[in-house]
């Protein structure tokens, strides 16, 4: 998927991600990755500002444990506010999809360019 | 498997390149660290130094990385900046009151000859800090009001700007407000023999000055989080 419209909406992307529960970045990913079939390929390295970036907008809170490699993990799940966010950027995303699959239907199937 | 250095070298980058923000960059180098290691471990071609390579290249370059931090790092300067703000305000608002609970308990007085001066400095003392007052509940709502952007765009740019110019207008007021209080404060001092009961006005002065330098500090660190961003910007 065009990386332009996968930016347009990681806020979402992400907050979905961690609607299943509470996990650091690199399950964020792949979290992503498994629920979207591999579709969205992101820079690993856009998700982590994103992370930040809905922290400290509250819709996030994390908390930092000591992984079993020993490692500091950073573990990020969603505040009330976040799932709120969800709820709502779900509800838009699916009038806009809605809306632009009435537009779609029936309109004849373009080659791609070769 | 053993480590070949490519990670702790690309975390050395990345850790260079958030230099402009060093508790935000410890915190960001260890997360990446993390993931790092975890993508590296998971990957399945079984050479180590190219499954590190492989991890590295799908997280991107540490300066591209290092940049979408900065829109992040100056929201919460300037949430720090807000807050710091209302506080410090609260703090000198107790302490200016304290003092003249003080004054009316010690029934200690300004000098006729100097009430003149004294009630131009009480003037000018509470115009500065109600302004300083308003202009700081702006400045913290507005900063509050305003969602972080992903990347510092012109617009994004110009938000934490106006939330800087009012956060800096807000501790200019409450510095002219606290030197009136020093005045004020002068002229008790100058009405009466100085005995241990000065140092409670004294000390109230020192702890107002104190707030307001620990705000001209903090706008500082702003202002240098905002040039060394502008410059990572550039490269």
């Amino acid at each position: 998927m065009e990386g332009e419209m996968l930016k347009g909406h990681l806020d979402m992307i992400v907050l979905a991600a961690l609607a299943t529960g509470p996990a650091h970045g690199y399950a964020v990913i792949e979290e992503i990755k498994r629920k979207s079939g591999q579709a969205f390929d992101l820079p690993e390295g856009t998700v982590y500002p994103a992370l930040h970036r809905l922290e400290q907008a509250n819709l996030l809170t994390s908390r930092w444990v000591t992984a079993e490699s020993g490692r500091q993990r950073r573990v990020y799940a969603l505040t009330r506010r976040g799932e709120r966010a969800l709820a709502e950027r779900r509800a838009v995303w699916e009038q806009f999809s809605d809306a632009i699959g009435r537009l779609l239907e029936g309109a004849p199937q373009c080659k791609k360019p070769a | 498997m053993q480590e070949t250095g490519l990670i702790s070298d690309y975390l050395d980058r990345l850790g260079d390149a958030l230099r402009f923000d060093r508790s935000l960059s410890r915190g960001v180098v260890w997360e990446v660290e993390d993931h790092l290691q975890e993508a590296a471990a998971a990957d399945a071609v079984g050479d180590r130094r190219e499954a590190e390579r492989c991890a590295i290249a799908r997280f991107g370059d540490p300066h591209a990385v290092a940049a979408q931090f900065a829109s992040v790092s100056l929201a919460r300067e300037a949430n720090r900046t807000g807050a710091a703000l209302i506080l410090v305000i609260a703090g000198v608002f107790v302490t200016m009151k304290s003092r003249v609970v003080w004054y009316a308990v010690t029934q200690w007085v300004v000098c006729d000859d100097m009430k003149a001066v004294s009630g131009i400095a009480g003037l000018v003392d509470r115009y500065s800090f109600w302004f300083s007052v308003v202009v700081a509940i702006g400045s913290f709502a507005y900063i509050n009001s305003r969602c972080v952007s992903p990347i510092l765009d012109a617009g994004y740019h110009r938000q934490l700007r106006l939330a800087f110019v009012l956060s800096l207008v807000a501790t200019m007021f409450l510095a002219v407000s606290v030197i009136s209080d020093g005045v004020l404060t002068a002229l008790h001092l100058r009405s009466t023999e100085l005995h241990a009961f000065a140092l409670v006005p004294i000390i109230s002065m020192a702890i107002e000055a104190a707030g307001v330098g620990v705000l001209a500090f903090q706008i500082r660190s702003m202002t240098r989080k905002a040039v060394s961003i502008a410059a990572l910007l550039k490269t």
